[in-house]
């Protein structure tokens, strides 16, 4: 079935040739006139005002910085009032990065840093410091930056 | 010889005691060929959760921290000292290091999926695993390979 199918198309193509043969002069013709109008604009191409410019993207968004880069703030395990800003005050779990909204070294360091300081026993691992519960929140676990995984 | 930052927990004791306490740790570090460079106090307080240690439950500890430079060999031997010391609640050794400069990478990651640089790894990845699959409908009526 294919090799019939395939012999038609063949046919069918020869017979298209056969037909526009007579058509052949008027395209060349065509043609040429085509390529005289492209010699003759591309010398108007440099000075034509129309012509796109290539230029930066106008609507590129400036780049964002997290939270501690933009104060130049490198996370210490003594610094207990700011490490608790990323701890929830019901389990004392760290919030991850879709929430508090950092770069990956800086969640990293406080990370690193809030587990030091429960190591030493600056701060508590299950609550948040009582202390601390009313300070100013970062963000807003309940509109993560990125969705959550469940 | 590395710097480290000693951070002590001790239980609640009178001040001629605690400075003996201290002097203590401090005599401890010079015996292992060290040097200190800095002493903190950071008082008194009451600890985030009772701890048992030594066989007493602790719920108030004074806070200290002490910056030294050792050999690095050295470090274990003065962790399992202090750990001996009855009025040592918790000691931990940190590495003192200083924070390399680099830029803010937030901007690149909340691109989306397709244009950023580990997302783009992953796929190249995944394109390396991708065997040449046999193409059914190339006009052979039959599958040319072992089954």
């Amino acid at each position: 079935m294919l090799k019939i199918t395939q012999l038609i198309a063949r046919n069918a193509t020869v017979a298209n040739l056969a037909g526009s043969r007579s058509l052949q002069p008027r395209l060349y013709s065509n043609a040429v006139a085509v390529n005289e109008e492209a010699t003759t604009t591309t010398p108007n191409a440099a000075t034509n005002a129309d012509e796109p410019i290539e230029m930066a993207n106008p609507f590129e968004k400036e780049p964002q910085q997290c939270i501690l880069c933009k104060h130049n703030i490198t996370p210490n395990f003594k610094n207990v009032k700011l490490l608790s800003q990323f701890q929830s005050p019901y389990t004392g779990r760290i919030y991850g990065r879709h929430i508090t909204g950092l770069c990956k070294q800086k969640q990293q360091d406080v990370e690193q840093a809030i587990s030091r300081a429960q190591h030493s026993l600056l701060m508590p691992g299950y609550h948040k410091d009582v202390d601390f519960l009313h300070d100013p929140k970062l963000f807003d676990p309940e509109k993560p930056v990125r969705p959550h995984k469940y | 010889m590395p710097s480290y930052e000693l951070s002590l927990v001790l239980r609640q004791l009178p001040r001629p005691e605690l400075i003996s306490v201290i002097k203590r740790t401090a005599e401890s570090i010079f015996n292992k060929g060290g040097i200190i460079r800095k002493l903190e106090n950071l008082g008194a307080r009451p600890l985030p959760h009772k701890v048992s240690e030594h066989g007493v439950v602790h719920k108030e500890g004074t806070y200290f921290s002490i910056f030294f430079d050792t050999a690095p060999t050295k470090i274990l031997d003065l962790k399992e000292e202090f750990g001996r010391d009855i009025d040592i609640i918790r000691r931990n050794i940190y590495k003192v290091e200083e924070s390399a400069e680099f830029k803010c990478t937030l901007h690149d990651e909340m691109l989306p999926p397709a244009y950023r640089k580990d997302v783009q790894e992953i796929i190249d990845i995944a394109k390396r695993k991708h065997k040449p699959k046999y193409n059914y409908n190339s006009g052979l009526d039959y599958y040319p390979f072992q089954k």
